[in-house]
């Protein structure tokens, strides 16, 4: 927890933005990389890949956000927020300048358990915008002093066209780095694109990574997450080994408010994270 | 009344057997003492729960958009059901309004018109203890100051009459209100901000209103938001005036917020000024005809423009 | 355990003594309603209610709050309540409901400062239930019309006189300190409390709600909770007068020129509850919401705290206006 603001978990930490990336064609998908305001609360806030925290515009609410930089990321915390017309905090933070100030609560959650996986091989799979926390995993796993932990590094990400695959220069440079096997797929190409076509779980099947001492972290919107189970499971990965992150509607974050609750544990505090196996007993396997 | 009961049955029996309907909405009897509850009676057994006594409060007509309105989890072709209503004639009358809003398909509901001697009021039951419970309940001592002020105990638009004793038409309905209107600006206000600060927004005046059928309530409106979440006076006073507001030309003065309200805020009094208003504006009574067009949804040379010059 | 006995007519100086000190809180009347507020000078206490329409947990956790403010750079934190408070006729069910919250609220992770700070400067002291009303079911979920959880001291009215017992170390502080106005009750003052405590307990019926969280987790998938919520109209009056039920939201306002953020109760059977921005909702309809909320309390904290978060005090069955029964839900909902 964040040392000093820990006896009042509702209030936020005043940020800067830094840097806005427009991430795809659309312009809904902006990477927001954020300066705290006071260094005390950069150093209080030390998240793991895969957990979140609540970002604040002002006078618009709070939102729940995957922290899309990796811990290694020193300098600076990034989240990748999709616009929808609909949502009040998205639209609020997608009509953000730089230099603007902002809030932000957390960070929340469990987090991939990636200590847990030193020693092994491990296989990562996502689709669409909810490749931040993967990404910030790649980040993570493939940073100088955490590399040699982890064994054989595989990868596949996909998004419905070449313009809506976020993180372009990093997936440049991760197919072309030996240090993992990175696969970049779209449903449908264009003109221009000479990579992949396919659906992500389709490419998982013709990839084939093996199951053996290996973990697989599953990223994606519900109906991808649904296709991508069976080529897992067929693959001889155990529900057990393959772990995915929920996305709810959330208030507090801390597990109070009962926003997120599904079959009696809190999106929030007992994951984002959590395995399929847990899934099927929480939800009958819902996403 | 009991007679009635005993045709009410067998009319909903005929009905669900012969499958001229799919459901008839009706009242059982309910789990505490002067209480009945809405029952959705699906087949014979079940008409044989159905009930008829002075304890019917619910306004029924609430159930029917949702009844008329394609499931989420239907995919494809979907008919919409032939519904029955066990109605008194104020839920009758919320039913032609909703038949004139496009929320009811006429053709789809059989109207069965029950005689209705006024409904018991459970605030006044329970004041009056637990002796009165039993010995007063045929008179008029207990009956909800809104059957006592009805207009319309007959049903507008009967399918079915189930014949009985039933109370006659009131004439001076807006003593209250004319009390209310005899204030001075300040003391209205004063009055109305002491009623609705006692609200806790739980929306059941809302949720049991057949009026209020909007998919997003404007309460509920997160882009934009029209009022804040918390209970600043302020926020409290959108909601209700917002609500009665809503009301104008609509509300039949079945009283189904009051008898839902937790906490007792006299909501009555401001529906019923807007009822008034109308009333005395555009001569209008809501939900008496089928033919008649809502007030506020029709323009004429000559309306009042005096809320506007002299509100 | 200390006794302590005070005669009514001398509890307006008792008020009196505590008020000096901080705040005391007791039924009174406001707008013809018995109602827990701050007693003031000209209140008399009210002795004879069934239970308050509200429950006490918005004096903890109230229907709305503003939290903070949001400063030039970063939150201001609204004060919190300092001085002490006396908490006095809550009912035993709505006493052991603030311990349930307290495990929400002051779980050690992530305390919540402003619940915290009201219920540590609070002393509260229960009132037993002469006549439990039929809707009443705290001894079929660990309560009793006389139970002590959640009370510091808990008083049992034997007609002329309040027979006080203390449950906690605070609760002894505070008779000790109160001596003068709180003397020793007599033996016969005793046997009165014991024979009042033993006639309550009698009236209060069971509803046969044993194993109802395995009955319940087996009914998760019935077809049951949506011809249930077919009756359900859909307001949040079984949740708002819960006195368990602490579901909230947070919400940034743009008040004046530096903002706030205020933090209000919510109601998990409202769709707009788990409405995401993306339109999707994971609870689409009443039967779901519904059953969320029955396995919310009877299964979900039976899990996570070990104690099923109701007390059976009847307020949703009272004021329900479908008429929609807690207690057939848990007896009749079929696998």
């Amino acid at each position: 927890m964040i040392e000093g603001v820990a006896t009042n978990p509702y209030l936020t930490l005043p940020v800067t933005v830094e840097k806005i990336t427009v991430e795809n064609d659309a312009r809904d998908l902006k990477t927001f990389r954020l300066a705290f305001r006071h260094k005390a609360d950069r150093k209080g806030f030390r998240h793991e890949c895969g957990q979140f925290a609540m970002l604040s515009a002002p006078g618009a609410g709070e939102c729940p956000v995957g922290i899309a930089s990796s811990p290694t990321d020193e300098e600076y915390v990034e989240f990748t927020v999709k616009r929808y017309p609909t949502g009040v905090v998205t639209s609020a933070l997608h009509s953000l300048e730089e230099g603007d100030r902002i809030g932000v609560r957390g960070p929340y959650g469990n987090g991939f358990p990636l200590a847990a996986m030193e020693g092994m091989n491990i296989v990562i799979v996502g689709g669409g915008f909810a490749f931040t926390t993967l990404r910030a995993t790649i980040r993570y796993l493939l940073h100088e002093r955490s590399r040699p932990r982890f064994k054989k590094i595989t990868a596949i990400y996909g998004a419905r066209s070449p313009g809506e695959l976020l993180y372009k220069e990093e997936l440049m440079a991760w197919q072309g780095s030996p240090d993992m096997d990175m696969h970049v797929t779209v449903d449908k190409g264009d003109k221009t694109w000479t990579g992949r076509e396919g659906f992500v779980p389709t490419v998982l099947g013709e990839v084939k990574p093996g199951a053996a001492n290996a973990v697989a972290l599953v990223c994606g919107p519900p109906a991808m997450l649904r296709f991508t189970m069976k080529p897992l499971l067929d693959l001889g990965f155990p529900p057990n080994h393959i772990i995915t992150s929920l996305e709810r509607r959330m208030s507090c974050g801390i597990g109070k408010c009962g926003r997120c609750s599904i079959g009696g544990q809190y999106v929030c505090k007992d994951g984002p994270v959590f395995t399929y196996e847990q899934i099927m007993q929480l939800s009958g396997g819902q996403f | 009344m009991h007679d009635a009961q005993t045709k009410l049955r067998e009319t909903a029996k005929d009905l669900l057997v012969s499958a001229k309907v799919d459901l008839v909405l009706g009242f059982q009897n309910g789990s505490l003492p002067l209480r009945t509850r809405p029952c959705f009676a699906r087949n014979a057994a079940d008409a044989g729960r159905l009930v008829w006594n002075r304890l019917c409060t619910n306004n029924l007509a609430v159930y029917l958009p949702r009844l008329f309105e394609k499931p989420a989890n239907v995919r494809g072709p979907w008919t919409p059901p032939k519904v029955a209503v066990v109605a008194k004639g104020c839920d009758a009358r919320s039913i032609m309004g909703l038949v004139k809003e496009h929320q009811v398909i006429r053709e789809n509901v059989v109207i069965i018109a029950m005689p209705c001697q006024g409904m018991i009021s459970l605030r006044k039951a329970e004041a009056a203890g637990a002796s009165a419970r039993t010995s007063k309940l045929d008179g008029d001592d207990l009956v909800a100051q809104a059957c006592l002020e009805c207009i319309q105990p007959s049903v507008p638009g009967a399918n079915i009459i189930i014949d009985g004793p039933s109370r006659s038409a009131a004439s001076d309905r807006f003593q209250r209100v004319k009390d209310f209107e005899a204030l001075t600006a300040a003391e209205r206000w004063q009055q109305f901000v002491a009623q609705v600060s006692k609200c806790i927004r739980c929306y059941a005046c809302r949720q049991a209103c057949p009026n209020c059928y909007c998919k997003t309530c404007f309460i509920d409106q997160t882009k934009p938001s029209w009022a804040g979440v918390g209970d600043d006076p302020t926020d409290l006073l959108l909601f209700h005036i917002g609500r009665v507001f809503h009301q104008a030309g609509r509300c039949v003065e079945c009283d189904a917020c009051v008898r839902a309200c937790p906490v007792g805020i006299d909501l009555r009094l401001f529906t019923q000024k807007l009822v008034k208003d109308v009333e005395e504006l555009f001569g209008y009574v809501p939900g008496t005809s089928l033919e008649e067009a809502p007030p506020l949804s029709t323009y004429r040379p000559d309306d009042s423009e005096c809320f506007i010059t002299d509100p | 355990m200390t006794l302590g006995a005070i005669k009514k007519e001398h509890l307006g100086q008792l008020v009196a003594a505590v008020g000096a000190h901080g705040g005391f809180y007791g039924p009174v009347l406001r707008d013809n309603d018995v109602c827990l507020d701050q007693v003031q000078p000209s209140d008399t206490l009210v002795l004879d209610y069934a239970n308050f329409t509200l429950p006490p947990k918005g004096l903890f956790f109230p229907r709305s709050e503003v939290i903070a403010t949001h400063g030039a750079d970063g939150m201001v934190e609204t004060p919190l309540p300092t001085g002490k408070a006396v908490l006095f006729g809550v009912r035993p069910c709505d006493a052991m409901s603030l311990t349930y919250l307290d495990k929400v609220f002051m779980e050690a992770q992530f305390a919540d400062p402003y619940y915290r700070a009201r219920r540590e400067r609070t002393l509260t002291i229960a009132l037993a239930c002469r006549d439990p009303a039929a809707t009443c079911f705290c001894t079929s979920v660990a309560g009793s019309p006389s139970g002590q959880g959640g009370a510091d001291i808990l008083a049992v009215d034997i007609g002329d006189a309040l027979v006080l017992e203390s449950a906690t170390p605070a609760g002894e502080a505070f008779l000790a300190e109160y001596r003068k106005l709180l003397g020793r009750p007599s033996d016969n003052q005793v046997k009165a409390r014991d024979a009042q405590v033993a006639q309550a307990v009698r009236k209060v019926s069971s509803i046969g709600s044993d194993g109802v969280t395995a009955r319940l987790q087996a009914s998760s998938e019935s077809a049951a909770w949506e011809e249930l919520a077919e009756r359900c109209l859909g307001c949040g009056v079984c949740t708002f007068l819960c006195p368990t039920c602490h579901c909230f939201g947070l919400y940034d306002e743009e008040v004046g020129p530096q903002g706030r953020r205020v933090r209000a109760q919510d109601a998990c059977v409202f769709p707009a509850f788990t409405l995401e921005a993306s339109g999707h909702n994971p609870r689409t309809r009443q039967g779901l919401r519904m059953r969320h909320r029955v396995m919310h309390k009877f299964c979900y904290t039976a899990q996570s705290f070990g104690d099923i978060f109701c007390v059976g005090c009847g307020r949703c069955i009272v004021n329900c206006p479908a008429n929609m029964d807690i207690r057939e839900t848990l007896t009749e909902v079929p696998p």
